[in-house]
């Protein structure tokens, strides 16, 4: 077995080629997609591979291409929608929580809505607050999506591939922090099933639960919080919805302890959802309150500084810890 | 929306509290301004106003607990508010302990809630934790107190506000097992589980049993007060930081009983008695005239020699309120007549027996006198009480066989012992000191003038 090094942007083409030549109804579109190879060089060298009819770019009018992809998906074809930035979604709220996730259940199960759409999702480095939207807190609130969130390129390859097989509308949140990330991708089919969180790393004393870039926070925070003794089972939960509460709980069964590390605000959000949860399932098996780490509860700042503070960094989930363990 | 009462921060150091009395009831009216407790902090007793009115729907810490300051202690229902649905509404389990007496009016026209009968092994245990409101206890915690057959309410809780954490229970269940393997005849702090106690008995059969020939003493721990934990750490900081050395001398006290005796017939009748320590505190104070490194305080670089003469006197506290003693500050002592010294030394050590003494009446004494004659103590040493550079232990004024103008005789005699800093006081200039003390208490005539 070869290990194969290759980026998370790489691992991303990989899925939608994959799939593009397994399935003909599979198509891309969104904003410089095709001519420019991908704002992010996700899509490189696909125009040349499935030409114009499949890889499509779109004037800048994410209401009008996600509202055209969409009713494509309700007449059978499976489009991939690229937004550049989740945070331009939401000029096509309508669209994609009006439309998308409810039409199989408003038309009685005569149109389904298999759409993947994806994108840069959170703080991509000094883009400022309206370039920088976590959207999961938002639309994770919606009944009939999918929301899937990678942190590894093996996952964004396996997990993507799932995406573009589902018959639900999947929101697949990527991060431009993770773009160039390198990774052991596996060659050819590679699925990731949804809804079932992993375990990166073992440990004893608190279950650290976060999805996405902050898996990698939390990976640190762990790493930092070993020197003290402090042994962290850090849980990467890769789709938020279907959320896999079932690993969670049984690590929590374990370590007792609970913090939960979410990039987006705390105000309802998927962190405040798993810590009801976990509170709901582990009672009388925690020894303190679940803890949540966010990003602040204030626009994200410009300044690097205030946007490092800001994340649920690696030092603010290790105060988190050591206050659940009672060792602050 | 009820209001919360929290444990407040009586003093900038204050980081704990002790609720010493409630002077409220649940269901009592309360009025803004009205004094709801009287709290202990590091410091002193002090007391605890509302500052809204209502009706005291709930006390959730009780007399004798130690709470972090923040911590909620009692439930203030406002107008128009159910001051029992407050009560119940403060959190799970409180049911069995929230006995209060159903409010007339519209609450007792309604139906009571017949208390749910339950198999669950949780609802049996809760009704003995809880004498002083609900013992908090992480669920986890409370799960392996149970697995274990650990008795929580003899745990000292480790988490904020006492709450008991796994690593409580878990290190009593490490206690409880070592305890079993040595099998010392001791009082185990926790019970051994069921399951465990075959091994148990096997191990405690083979060793000797005690022979009871006196009442067994029993083993038992004591909550440390806010108050001695003060003395603990102020006093280990004394002795082990300041070069402690005692310098003693005899005084007779021949003249200065009679004169006490004389000047309490005459006074009597204004209320004025005079007690031997009154003479010490004014004969201490108006030496520091002569001697200035006595009302001084080492400051590292330099020695700051005090203005004013706070002679600080030690009071020891009644057990009953939990012991402990306090240094009641008489402020400017070497102005004040032997009169108004006795009234304040009177008042000081009343008020600090009965309700505890403000922090501004215990501070900024530069010399301090213990005295435990009235114990029939002969003589003993004192700590230094910082940043004093001295204090001075006195002994009882003693009849005793004495040698006066050549001849033995029956006298008045009373040792004091000072404790001084070496690093402010040499030997020669204390002997000096004791030496002015000596003139004054044996011519008492001078300390009236």
């Amino acid at each position: 077995m070869s290990e194969r090094i290759i980026e998370f942007r790489d691992a991303l083409r990989e899925a939608m080629t994959q799939e593009m030549h397994r399935d003909p109804r599979v198509f891309l579109l969104g904003e410089e997609v095709a001519q420019y190879d991908g704002a992010y060089k996700v899509s490189r060298g696909m125009l040349e591979e499935f030409g114009p009819r499949r890889i499509i770019d779109t004037p800048i009018s994410e209401s009008g291409f996600a509202g055209m992809a969409i009713g494509a998906a309700m007449l059978g074809l499976r489009p991939i929608v690229e937004f550049m930035s989740w945070s331009f979604s939401l000029v096509a709220a309508d669209p994609i929580l009006n439309n998308a996730p409810k039409m199989l259940y408003m038309s009685g199960g005569q149109f389904g809505c298999p759409i993947v759409i994806r994108g840069n999702d959170g703080a991509g480095g000094q883009l400022g607050s309206t370039h920088s939207w976590c959207v999961e807190g938002m639309f994770s609130n919606v009944p009939g999506l999918k929301m899937a969130i990678p942190a590894f390129p093996d996952d964004a390859k396996g997990m993507l591939a799932t995406a573009i097989r589902d018959d639900d509308p999947v929101f697949f949140l990527e991060s431009e922090r993770l773009l160039a990330m390198k990774g052991h991708v596996p060659e050819g089919d590679h699925y990731v099933p949804f809804g079932k969180a992993v375990v990166r790393r073992p440990g004893t004393d608190v279950t650290l639960v976060s999805f996405g870039r902050p898996v990698h926070f939390c990976l640190d925070a762990a790493e930092e919080l070993a020197k003290e003794g402090i042994s962290c089972e850090v849980i990467d939960g890769r789709t938020i919805r279907p959320l896999d509460i079932d690993t969670i709980v049984q690590s929590v069964r374990k370590t007792n302890g609970c913090v939960v590390v979410d990039q987006s605000w705390s105000f309802g959000s998927p962190g405040s959802e798993v810590a009801a949860q976990v509170h709901a399932h582990c009672f009388d098996d925690l020894d303190n309150h679940v803890m949540r780490v966010h990003s602040s509860d204030v626009p994200s700042p410009y300044a690097a500084n205030l946007e490092q503070e800001f994340l649920p960094n690696a030092r603010r989930i290790a105060e988190a810890v050591r206050s659940a363990l009672y060792v602050a | 929306m009820s209001i919360t009462l929290t444990m407040p921060r009586l003093s900038d150091t204050m980081e704990q509290g002790t609720i010493i009395r409630w002077n409220i009831k649940e269901g009592q009216e309360v009025l803004s301004g009205a004094i709801v407790a009287d709290i202990e902090t590091d410091k002193a007793t002090m007391e605890m106003q509302a500052y809204d009115d209502g009706i005291v729907a709930k006390i959730l810490v009780g007399e004798g607990t130690q709470v972090p300051v923040g911590t909620p202690i009692a439930m203030i229902a406002e107008e128009g508010e159910d001051p029992q649905s407050i009560a119940s509404s403060d959190g799970e389990g409180q049911k069995s302990t929230a006995a209060t007496t159903p409010a007339p009016g519209p609450a007792s026209i309604e139906t009571p809630i017949p208390p749910v009968a339950t198999s669950d092994t949780t609802a049996q245990v809760a009704p003995e934790t809880t004498s002083v409101g609900r013992r908090k206890i992480s669920p986890v915690a409370r799960r392996l107190a149970e697995e274990h057959a650990i008795d929580v309410s003899a745990l000292t809780g480790s988490g904020p506000g006492g709450r008991i954490v796994k690593r409580d229970v878990l290190a009593a269940v490490e206690t409880a097992s070592a305890n079993v393997a040595g099998a010392a005849g001791d009082v185990l702090p926790v019970q051994i589980p069921t399951v465990a106690t075959a091994p148990a008995q096997t191990l405690m059969s083979t060793t000797t049993p005690m022979v009871q020939h006196v009442p067994a003493l029993e083993s038992t721990e004591v909550p440390v007060s806010g108050m001695r934990q003060t003395i603990a750490r102020r006093l280990v900081e004394s002795k082990s930081t300041i070069p402690h050395y005692q310098v003693k001398m005899r005084f007779s006290m021949d003249t200065l009983m009679e004169l006490r005796k004389s000047l309490n017939e005459k006074l009597a009748a204004e209320g004025v008695k005079l007690s031997v320590n009154d003479f010490i505190v004014r004969a201490c104070a108006l030496s520091m005239a002569e001697h200035p490194m006595f009302n001084a305080s080492w400051a590292g670089d330099r020695i700051l020699i005090h203005g004013r003469v706070n002679v600080g006197v030690a009071i020891s506290l009644p057990e009953e309120r939990g012991g402990g003693l306090v240094v009641a500050s008489i402020r400017d002592a070497n102005l004040k007549s032997l009169r108004m010294i006795s009234a304040e030394s009177k008042h000081l050590a009343t008020k600090a027996r009965d309700k505890g003494l403000a922090t501004e009446e215990m501070s900024d004494s530069t010399f301090t006198i213990s005295n435990l004659g009235m114990f029939g103590v002969d003589d003993f040493t004192a700590i230094i009480n910082p940043p004093n550079s001295a204090i001075l232990a006195c002994g009882a004024a003693l009849e005793q066989p004495v040698v006066r103008d050549h001849q033995l005789a029956v006298g008045w005699e009373m040792s004091a012992t000072l404790s001084l800093d070496h690093r402010v006081i040499d030997g020669a200039m204390a002997a000096r000191y004791l030496g002015t003390l000596k003139g004054m208490i044996e011519e008492p005539m001078r300390l009236l003038a």
